[in-house]
């Protein structure tokens, strides 16, 4: 087991370094912090451009800018940010608990749903209940995760005014973002909680257990989902990126203080810092994710422990 | 399993709660008026400033030696009065006695001294602010309440350059005692506003200043929330949590004009919008292939249209409110018929490709320039439009020439003078400029440069913004108008066009 985890662990770092090397490099290819950052000054030279350039460290060769951030990072220091000179571990520090109680309470929310929904359909297979969750499920499928958020918000904030519409002012704010990403994931969730659950019932130890005599609760609940949860936690460790990738657009429309936000902001200012270190942290949340999906195939399956 | 789901479901909604750090700012407070802003500049310190934002947020905490109105007159701030000495290399500045800093520094000469000294040296170097200031020597102290401004050029903008930005009074003992890193996010000023708190890319708090000199404001309290989506501020506003909101789509306005609490406040504003024509390339050499295109295009329609009439038609590339707009210069008139008769003379065969770049991410641009394409197409020019990204067409394809044989040109400074955009955009060899070398051109625009004269100067900008429209080196489309969304509880609040905020004499219910 140690061995394994060391194993994982060293290509998870390379795994990060790459990453941002490649997202590093690829975003001084175009554009220009400089002018992005002069906008509002007024007639500006050539010389000013240069005089901010230099000061920003932008003048030096790119090995020695990315070497300097990789320095930087080992020991906890992450630069500051082009908008202003605020550290960006400050800011780091700031957005990262945003992102995480989003992301876990979405995830826990989808789980909430699709494991019940899911069973349910599984178990009244063909009936109007499995028909219903799955049409329900389809149309989950099938919303774009910012219109989805912009009609909650216009529901529950403007026709209704129940929520805040946007920020986060408190464990109410968390409503509606949490919702929207919740409801998206759950619908492919549900179907394959479903499917797993309608191959896992017909085996024959679920037959067995049924004609022990013991309640359709510890049935479905104890034996039958268990072997159920591999597929899924392999699903959630997937999704994980992906929920990335959507956590941007729904904390830029709920204007949550998370890494979505910050990331998305400084690609659009090219704050090379901020970008960087963005990338680094949400590269790093990915793989921790995969990682504790190795670890959780463990504690769920005996026969992957007790190899 | 169900007791494993129960305290994954604690755990987290305990973390959630124990991460949650903010308290509701609840716009409904006593006295507190919310500002929804677009961006955070991340540093309140005036020289090291480098973007707009700022601005909305400087003239809460900051003065200036002058200060501008709403209505862009020129007005004392601190200091009371200002004479021309020496042939005008020299402006002698009476001091207004009596006024503290928020941290109870005296305002003085010396105060003033030092802010200049640091703008020009050292530390103004890293922005682009101090070359603004370029025409300043140096500043000496004559008496506690005179200082001398010694002037190396003629810098006719000056004074309204000392209204804001760069030239904003700081405190020498504050700096000096905590450093720039500290006083950029504890900004200490003599403004109406006192700074009281600040998280980075959430919110910048500040509290009435009682001794103000100006007069006590009249509001407890300003927050400033910071909002990217311009849908997101126009949420909240609908939601009452935010009082003004500076960026609220065009699309959504006659929903908030709807909504009884909220009104919706318009008025000319600085930034101007042009096709800016590659005089080098292709069909564009010609002067009349150039001016026939504008006849192409319905300005007005567009601006009805598309922008819901929240822009105003422009001859030259400036609005009326800039110093060297020529009333009298008219846009060419709409005439496609004419148009089409002025191509076939120039010889443009019907089906001639050109192509626009504009900057993809802006979205009410993307329907001008579709709008435009298809006037063109009247008269049997083919128009490809080429979306890029803001940072890559600045900052790659324009300076480079690389562009089309037209591109979105936009433009708007805070000074509202026309030199500032003349300068840039038609002297030879600048970096909106890589095409045009006109002698006569630069000699006119240096003229006018170097002068403090006013009448004298505007009549020269009236004449190359004359100059540039005859020659059709660009297609004027409009000047946007500054539109404010704002809370109707909110009254007195002096909306500037700049997007200054200034609350001295706001109220709220």
């Amino acid at each position: 087991m140690i061995g394994f985890f060391v194993k994982r662990l060293l290509q998870a770092v390379f795994v990060v370094l790459v990453v941002t090397l490649f997202v590093s490099y690829a975003v001084r290819l175009s554009g220009d912090p400089a002018i992005m950052l002069a906008q509002g000054a007024g007639s500006v030279t050539e010389e000013d451009l240069r005089n901010i350039r230099i000061g920003l460290g932008l003048d030096r060769p790119f090995p020695v800018q990315y070497f300097e951030f990789v320095k930087g990072m080992l020991v906890g220091d992450f630069g500051r940010s082009f908008l202003g000179g605020t550290p960006v571990s400050r800011l780091l520090a700031d957005a990262l608990p945003a992102t995480l109680s989003l992301a876990a309470c979405s995830l826990l929310l989808s789980l909430l749903i699709s494991i019940p929904l899911g069973i349910q359909a599984a178990v009244h297979q063909g009936g109007p209940i499995d028909q219903a969750i799955r049409i329900g499920s389809l149309v989950g499928l099938s919303f774009p995760n910012f219109w989805l958020a912009i009609m909650l918000v216009l529901l529950l904030s403007i026709t209704f005014p129940i929520l805040p519409p946007s920020g986060w002012d408190g464990p109410v704010s968390l409503i509606m973002p949490t919702l929207t990403m919740a409801i998206i994931f759950s619908a492919t969730n549900i179907r394959l909680v479903r499917t797993s659950m309608l191959e896992t019932l017909s085996a024959q130890y679920i037959m067995v257990a049924r004609a022990k005599g013991l309640k359709d609760r510890v049935v479905l609940y104890k034996h039958a989902l268990r072997n159920c949860a591999i597929p899924l936690i392999t699903y959630i460790g997937l999704q994980f990126g992906k929920m990335i990738g959507g956590l941007v657009v729904v904390e830029k429309v709920f204007n949550w203080p998370g890494m979505g936000t910050l990331a998305f902001d400084a690609i659009s200012a090219r704050d090379y810092p901020v970008l960087q270190a963005s990338v680094t942290v949400l590269a790093l949340l990915v793989v921790t994710a995969n990682l504790l999906v190795d670890v959780a195939y463990g504690l769920v399956d005996p026969r992957i422990r007790n190899r | 399993m169900r007791t494993f789901k129960k305290t994954l479901l604690a755990a987290s909604l305990a973390i959630a709660s124990l991460c949650s750090p903010l308290a509701m700012t609840s716009a409904n407070a006593a006295g507190t008026i919310t500002v929804a802003l677009h961006q955070d500049p991340g540093n309140w310190d005036p020289i090291a400033t480098f973007l707009v934002a700022w601005g909305a947020v400087g003239g809460q905490v900051f003065d200036g030696l002058i200060m501008r109105t709403p209505e862009m007159k020129l007005v004392p701030g601190l200091a009371t009065k200002w004479e021309f000495m020496d042939k005008n290399t020299k402006i002698r500045f009476t001091l207004r006695p009596g006024v503290k800093f928020h941290n109870g520094e005296p305002f003085d000469a010396e105060a003033v001294k030092f802010t200049f000294d640091r703008l020009l040296g050292e530390e103004g170097k890293k922005g682009p602010q101090q070359s603004n200031y370029a025409a300043i020597d140096k500043v000496v102290v004559v008496n506690p309440m005179t200082v001398d401004m010694l002037l190396k050029s003629p810098d006719p903008v000056l004074l309204t350059k000392l209204a804001g930005y760069g030239a904003m009074i700081v405190p020498p003992r504050y700096i000096k005692e905590k450093g720039s890193e500290f006083f950029g996010m504890n900004p200490v000023g003599t403004g109406p506003f006192r700074f009281t708190e600040y998280k980075p890319k959430v919110s910048l708090s500040f509290a009435r200043n009682p001794d103000y000199w100006g007069g006590a404001p009249k509001v407890d309290n300003v927050v400033y929330r910071f909002i990217a989506e311009p849908a997101t501020q126009a949420a909240e506003l609908q939601a009452g949590r935010v009082d003004v909101a500076n960026q609220v789509p065009l699309a959504m306005l006659e929903t908030l004009r709807k909504d009884p609490k909220l009104a919706v406040v318009s008025m000319g504003g600085p930034v101007a919008l042009a096709l800016r024509y590659n005089t080098q390339r292709g069909i564009m050499k010609d002067r009349e292939v150039r001016r026939a295109l504008i006849m192409a295009v319905d300005r007005d329609a567009i601006i009805k249209t598309i922008l819901l009439g929240q822009a105003k038609p422009i001859a030259s590339f400036q609005g009326e409110l800039s110093f060297g707009y020529d009333p009298s210069l008219k846009p060419l008139p709409f005439n496609p018929a004419q148009a089409k008769a002025m191509l076939a003379k120039a010889g443009v065969k019907p089906g001639t490709q050109v192509q626009l770049d504009f900057r993809g991410p802006d979205s009410n641009f993307r329907e001008v320039s579709q709008a435009v394409a298809a006037y063109l197409q009247g008269v049997g020019i083919n128009v490809s439009l080429k979306p890029y990204e803001t940072n890559v067409l600045l900052n790659d394809i324009i300076p480079n020439g690389k562009t089309g044989e037209m591109w979105q040109n936009q433009w708007g400074g805070w000074t509202f003078d026309y030199d500032n955009t003349a300068y840039s955009m038609y002297y030879t060899k600048q970096r909106w400029n890589p095409f045009d070398d006109d002698t006569k051109l630069n000699a006119l625009l240096h003229t006018q440069r170097n002068s403090w004269d006013q009448p004298e100067r505007e009549k020269t900008l009236k004449e190359i913004g004359r100059y540039v429209a005859d020659q059709a080196l660009e297609m004027p489309l409009y000047s946007l108008n500054t539109v404010y969304g704002v809370n109707k509880r909110a009254r007195n609040l002096a909306l500037p066009a700049d997007g200054r905020f200034r609350f001295v004499e706001a109220t709220v219910e």
